[in-house]
């Protein structure tokens, strides 16, 4: 080994220091915690010390119903949300994509509602979606509620309100992105593409789509593990009542209110399978093996 | 002709007018709300003088209690000294740390890289538990120094893998003609690097800033007393006193808490753009 490679090395090791000695002081600890918790029955509740229990929390998880009911509550919240999101979002960005007049104020208008704090324009949408008794809209809403809860069975409006949310914040953000992967492309190709193709539709699935794959990617990815890991805009949105089982909020709950740590680490760290199913699906797409770039 | 209007109209403006109304009016609803005096507020839906989408009698009475009656401008205060010292922290070790991953050839890179970008797969649910255990080991309870050394553990793994991505789109000879014309390895990072990398930088920045300036369970469960607060939690938790909520303070702290952010936004947003491409394409 030579010198330079061996300074290469020390050097790369002092780049890496601050940002490992970071992760690994504050959270290795508390994962770690959360992952030998999921096998014990550990609550502040029980007297004595925490008993191992093995995957009995896991196991008892699977047959639990609630649980399947907010598995199922999540995989089709980030499902649904990350769909919608997309369409809207390639709706924005195709709108922007050409120069005309005004353009630079309706960019601020889709920009906003992802530069805006979440955790407060979610107050906003509380106010107008689940307006308390006693304020001027509560008697409207609450018809809506009843009537959209009627027709799709009891939680289907905090379901609404929590997708609607999520979708209005998101979309923004998925349209100024892809906004940015339409920029990057050189425009010749899509010159040649309106030569080439026959409907604007063609164009679009064989030219647009296939250049903002990896941009598309990245959307698909960031929507999906936060709507898995939401729990602060459910939270929100539901007055912190549970009427909106997902994962995150029913782990919160578990550990919060009822004080089963052991359980409450497991059911939250059920999402890992899914998250990394996600993450190795959209690196196949991300990074396809041996694509000539022509 | 006719025709081509027409369709223009379909497919361009009316869609274009939808999106913009979409967006904006949650926004403009939070600031009629804010400025709609009390009576108006809990008035029925059904009163014959109920004006729904507008106000006649605008009033700043909110935001003057917002400003009187909370300490609305120490949460500002502290959101921000927050958001700007947790996101220089992760900038600076992302930046390190994603220069190494990128440019330097060393064992074990692709394994920390991986280990790095999977910490920002673990849900953050439940993890506030064994956090508060450390935060209490350091003393650092009811301190902003507990939000700013919690903060950085998921905003590094954003940061470092945004700035390896810009990184990886510089070309290696800029470096190296620097490294030729005497150069250490840390001058050509500093010198020629990193204000190229600009873009990309400001773009995990901002990311960063909005993240923390959206948390909301650790603000949460590590401060406890009123005026350390920051505003998300304080406007949520002061605001709201059981099943009484302040709706006009509670928009007009919604409203006046982040509308300096937007708009700080709105000047960075090109490069935010720019930094975005750059990350994407490398």
């Amino acid at each position: 080994m030579t010198a330079a490679r061996r300074r290469e090395i020390q050097q790369a090791y002092a780049l890496l220091t601050p940002a490992l000695l970071l992760l690994l002081t504050v959270l290795a600890y508390p994962v770690a915690w959360e992952v030998w918790t999921s096998f014990t029955d550990l609550s502040p509740l029980k007297d004595g010390s925490a008993e191992f229990v093995g995957l009995g929390n896991y196991r008892h998880l699977l047959g639990d119903a609630k649980f399947q009911r907010a598995a199922v509550v999540t995989v089709v919240y980030a499902a649904v949300t990350t769909v919608v999101k997309l369409a809207l979002g390639v709706g924005f960005a195709l709108l922007l994509a050409r120069p005309f007049p005004g353009r630079a104020v309706v960019f601020m208008a889709v920009f906003l509602p992802w530069a805006y704090p979440a955790s407060v324009s979610v107050i906003g949408w509380y106010w107008t979606l689940s307006p308390p008794v006693a304020t001027a809209y509560s008697l409207f809403m609450g018809n809506m509620k009843h009537a959209v809860d009627a027709l799709f069975g009891s939680g289907a409006w905090a379901f609404l309100s929590v997708t609607l949310f999520n979708i209005w914040r998101g979309s923004s953000f998925v349209g100024v992105f892809l906004l940015a992967g339409i920029n990057a492309v050189p425009p010749e190709l899509f010159e040649y593409a309106l030569l080439e193709s026959r409907s604007a539709w063609q164009r679009f699935w064989l030219v647009t789509v296939p250049l903002l794959r990896p941009f598309l990617a990245l959307a698909v990815f960031l929507s999906l593990t936060t709507a898995f890991a939401d729990i602060q805009n459910v939270w929100m949105l539901t007055a912190g009542r549970i009427i909106f089982p997902v994962i995150g909020t029913q782990a919160y709950w578990l550990a919060v209110q009822g004080g089963q740590f052991g359980s409450a680490s497991a059911l939250s760290l059920t999402l890992v399978p899914g998250l990394l199913a996600v993450l190795l699906l959209l690196f196949r797409i991300f990074d396809p093996p041996q694509e000539d770039r022509a | 002709m006719i025709e081509r209007r027409w369709k223009k109209w379909v497919y361009f403006y009316i869609p274009l007018t939808l999106f913009v109304i979409g967006t904006l009016f949650p926004f403009y609803w939070m600031l009629i709300t804010a400025v709609r005096p009390d009576e108006e507020l809990y008035r029925s839906w059904r009163a014959v003088n109920n004006t729904p989408f507008w106000t006649v009698h605008p009033t700043l009475a909110h935001v003057q209690d917002l400003l009187a009656k909370t300490t609305f401008p120490r949460w500002l205060w502290n959101t921000f000294f927050i958001a700007v010292v947790s996101t220089a922290i992760s900038l600076v070790c992302g930046l390190f740390a994603g220069y190494a991953l990128a440019r330097l050839n060393f064992p074990l890179a692709g394994f920390l890289g991986t280990s790095i970008f999977v910490t920002y797969l673990v849900p953050p649910t439940l993890l506030f538990i064994p956090l508060a255990d450390i935060i209490r080991n350091f003393q650092l309870g009811n301190t902003p120094w507990a939000l700013i050394l919690t903060y950085p553990t998921f905003l590094i793994p954003f940061c470092t893998w945004l700035l390896m991505g810009y990184f990886k789109t510089i070309p290696k000879e800029l470096e190296e003609c620097a490294r030729i014309d005497g150069a250490t390895r840390f001058g050509a990072m500093a010198r020629i690097i990193f204000p190229i990398a600009v873009p990309g930088i400001l773009s995990a920045g901002i990311f960063a800033f909005t993240l923390s300036w959206n948390e909301f369970i650790y603000a949460l469960v590590f401060l406890s007393s009123p005026e350390k607060k920051t505003v998300p939690v304080g406007v949520v938790s002061e605001l709201i006193r059981g099943d009484i909520y302040f709706w006009g303070q509670l928009m007009a702290g919604a409203l006046l808490g982040s509308v300096p952010v937007a708009l700080v936004y709105s000047f960075f947003v090109e490069y935010y753009v720019a930094g975005l491409t750059g990350s994407v394409k490398g």
